[in-house]
């Protein structure tokens, strides 16, 4: 670079002492509050094997080769014309309920799949008619028992909107095969074959043992659905997302940075693992790996490096120590979200401050290489679901980022940047150390197991609490700032939310109706015969069950039905303490 | 009544909802406070929650829920000490808890709600005050 480390590290000495030192004892400061960044802490910094060019290994400067998101202002998510992507997290009550939701979005000039939120029943595989889940159906999203719920739930998407149209994303994970298996069957009733689907379930189980905590099976048993999964999507879907791996839930429910980023790589190793244990080449189905969120912080430079590093470790895993040849094997796919300020840190105090707040959230995750994508909206902390009018300053939020401030018109703008550089490598270390941590005790299937990541997650949550308490994490408006010289201020809500709270509140009656209904009409002999069958295929550790979840799908077996047979087989989690 | 006696709370997490780090922190943060506590666990019963506080003879019940079942879950609990002749515990709730919803899981006997963004230490002063309010009466 033309300067002499050396030279620097003496000039700095110098600095120190006859600039840095003075301007300390005027100011009364024991030690400087700011810090400042020279070539000297980047002293191996090699730029094509740190950094190089976005879209190429190691990908540090970003995934793709250009930003992907289209710069014409338009309605709607703005994408690349080359790119199918599903609409925001929706869904509530019956799927009735939830295919009036998206007619109403339609008419608003939604063109997109949905990205469908379940209720929890649904999530834990339960039906809604269990007394066991009374009070839930409905609640978080939409309830889904039988193939007839994606029937009248997808009924707003034909046509020019038809499956092998849009993308369609699922928030599910335990029992992901079974709702994948339904949205096969629909697929097959309207004569579209599996290769046209472009999908992406969640289907992230180990992050449930750790945070979210919808997990139905034992941590074993729960890795041969995964198996499956790989699988058959590979063989049957290749444009299907196998999995959308998330580190955020872990960082929510209290991981810290580099445990988070740790974590997340040894789920990555444990579902590659599955994927070569069933014998196939970890290119034939690697790219077919998404992700759904990492980090999540208001640091605002912490998270831009952290993100930089997932990229560089997670290429790093997949090429060294799996062997991928292909470069598009080691792209971290993420969705919308890449750096964001963590939706934990949304306070229900002042809640406008959280926009604020996600502002530095979209400028992290757009000089990090993403879209400068402003979440979560505001009201986030007030209640299930976001208000229209908090969705819409949340967007224009992004469209100022993008428009008038142009930050995405260069990539990887703060490449090279020594703080930045020593910053991204501080943290990838800090990544590997925890990685190998985990690998130590035999991955992340046994740190499960015995305990060790759900007793770090409940210390860091309590730490995190400890630290808000005492002073040393400060949230403005929250633990400061809170004086009776601050002035409270109000939010108002003009616009009628699209989900009917009387809907919401008459949901789990209805739909236990319905399920009643296709009870009735369905043919019960054939439901015992296929769950006889199940039992008989889920007992032979080698067997897909994928095809066969179709078959029941097809005949109107109930989702608990299925999982109520694999509980038999493979047991039930019983949850973890800390 | 024994002053000295440790104030004993159930932590317990209703329904389906996973997300329980408000409920592991005031298990931890209720304990530095000198309370005894214990945590349920998530994915609990009503019914299961009702036994586990009157099996440990507690104090106080911290019910947290953050997937907006809390209007069925938390009276529901409230019905079920109530048929068991339980009367004196104290109910608090916490989680993702809309505004509008408080004066209603009140009327039904829940004590105070307690949002995000709390202090543990504001929780611990209400419990310690209320807690003494009852003793004081016995």
């Amino acid at each position: 670079m033309g300067n002499n480390l050396e030279e620097i590290r003496e000039k700095r000495k110098e600095w120190e002492e006859r600039v840095l030192k003075p301007s300390l004892e005027r100011f009364a400061f024991k030690e400087s509050p700011t810090k400042f960044y020279t070539p000297a802490d980047i002293p191996d910094f090699d730029f094509l094997d740190k950094v190089g060019f976005p879209g190429r290994y190691p990908f540090t400067a970003g995934t793709y080769a250009t930003y992907p998101y289209i710069p014409a202002p338009r309605r709607g998510v703005q994408v690349a014309p080359g790119l199918r992507r599903a609409s925001t997290y929706s869904g509530y009550g019956t799927p009735e309920d939830c295919r009036d939701y998206y007619k109403e979005m339609q008419k608003r000039g939604q063109r997109s799949g949905p990205n469908l939120a379940l209720d929890l029943p649904t999530q834990c595989g339960y039906d809604s008619d269990n007394p066991v889940v009374r009070g839930e159906a409905g609640k978080t999203g939409v309830a889904i028992d039988t193939l007839r719920d994606f029937e009248v739930l997808f009924e707003p998407f034909q046509g020019e909107m038809d499956l092998d149209r849009i993308a369609t994303n699922i928030t599910i994970n335990a029992p992901a095969n079974i709702l994948m298996a339904m949205y096969f069957a629909l697929a097959e009733k309207r004569g579209i074959s599996l290769d046209k689907l472009v999908a992406t379930p969640q289907n992230d189980i180990l992050k449930e043992f750790i945070a979210r905590g919808t997990y139905i099976f034992p941590p074993r048993p729960s890795m041969r659905m995964m198996r499956d999964s790989i699988v058959f999507f590979t063989k049957y879907c290749p444009r299907i997302n196998i999995t959308s791996i998330g580190g955020y839930h872990m960082r929510e429910a209290g991981a810290t940075r580099e445990q988070d980023l740790g974590w997340s790589m040894a789920i990555l190793e444990a579902y590659l693992q599955e994927g070569v244990n069933a014998g196939l080449e970890v290119d034939s189905f690697v790219p077919r790996f998404s992700v759904n969120a990492f980090g999540g912080d208001m640091e605002f430079f912490q998270e831009i490096a952290f993100q930089r590093a997932a990229r560089r470790m997670w290429a790093k895993i997949i090429k060294e120590k799996f062997g991928a040849k292909n470069e598009r094997s080691m792209l971290l796919r993420q969705s919308l979200m890449y750096a964001h300020m963590g939706y934990y840190n949304c306070a229900k105090q002042r809640p406008l401050n959280n926009l604020t707040r996600s502002v530095v959230g979209g400028m992290a995750s757009a000089l990090c290489g993403g879209p400068p994508a402003c979440y979560p909206p505001y009201d986030e902390a007030l209640g299930l679901g976001w208000s229209l009018e908090a969705s819409q300053l949340s967007e224009d939020a992004s469209r100022i980022l993008q428009y008038e401030a142009k930050l995405t018109a260069v990539s990887d703008p703060l490449a090279g940047s020594y703080y930045v550089e020593h910053l991204t490598d501080e943290i990838e270390e800090a990544g590997w150390k925890e990685l190998e941590k985990v690998e130590s005790m035999g991955g992340i299937v046994a740190a499960i197991e015995n305990g060790y990541v759900q007793r770090e997650l409940a210390k860091g949550a309590y730490e995190r609490q400890k630290k808000l308490g005492s002073g040393e994490l400060l949230r403005v408006g929250v633990n400061c700032f809170v004086g009776e010289s601050e002035i409270e201020v109000e939010i108002n809500r003009s616009v009628p939310y699209p989900y009917d709270p009387k809907r919401r509140e008459e949901a789990e009656e209805k739909q236990i109706r319905n399920l009643k209904e296709v009870k009735g009409k369905r043919d019960n002999g054939a439901v015992a015969r296929l769950l006889g069958e199940l039992k008989e295929k889920a007992k032979k550790e080698d067997e897909n069950l994928i095809p066969h979840f179709i078959e029941c799908a097809k005949a109107y077996v109930t989702e608990e039905e299925m999982c109520d047979v694999l509980r038999e087989v493979f047991g039930e989690y019983q949850g973890g303490t800390f | 009544m024994n002053e000295k006696r440790k104030i004993r709370v159930l932590m317990a997490k209703p329904g389906l909802d996973g997300h329980d780090q408000g409920a592991k922190v005031l298990t931890l943060g209720l304990r530095d406070e000198g309370m005894e506590t214990i945590y349920t666990g998530i994915r609990q019963s009503p019914e299961k929650i009702v036994q586990a506080a009157i099996q440990e003879d507690v104090d106080v019940l911290g019910l947290s829920c953050l997937s907006g079942a809390h209007k069925y879950l938390f009276p529901k609990i409230v019905e079920l000490l109530r048929e068991k002749g339980v009367e004196d515990v104290l109910l608090i709730g916490g989680g993702i808890i809309p505004p509008e919803d408080i004066p209603f899981l009140k009327e039904k006997g829940i004590s105070e709600i307690f949002g995000p963004g709390t202090a543990i230490s504001e929780i611990a002063d209400y419990i310690r005050k209320s807690v003494a309010r009852k003793w004081g009466a016995e």
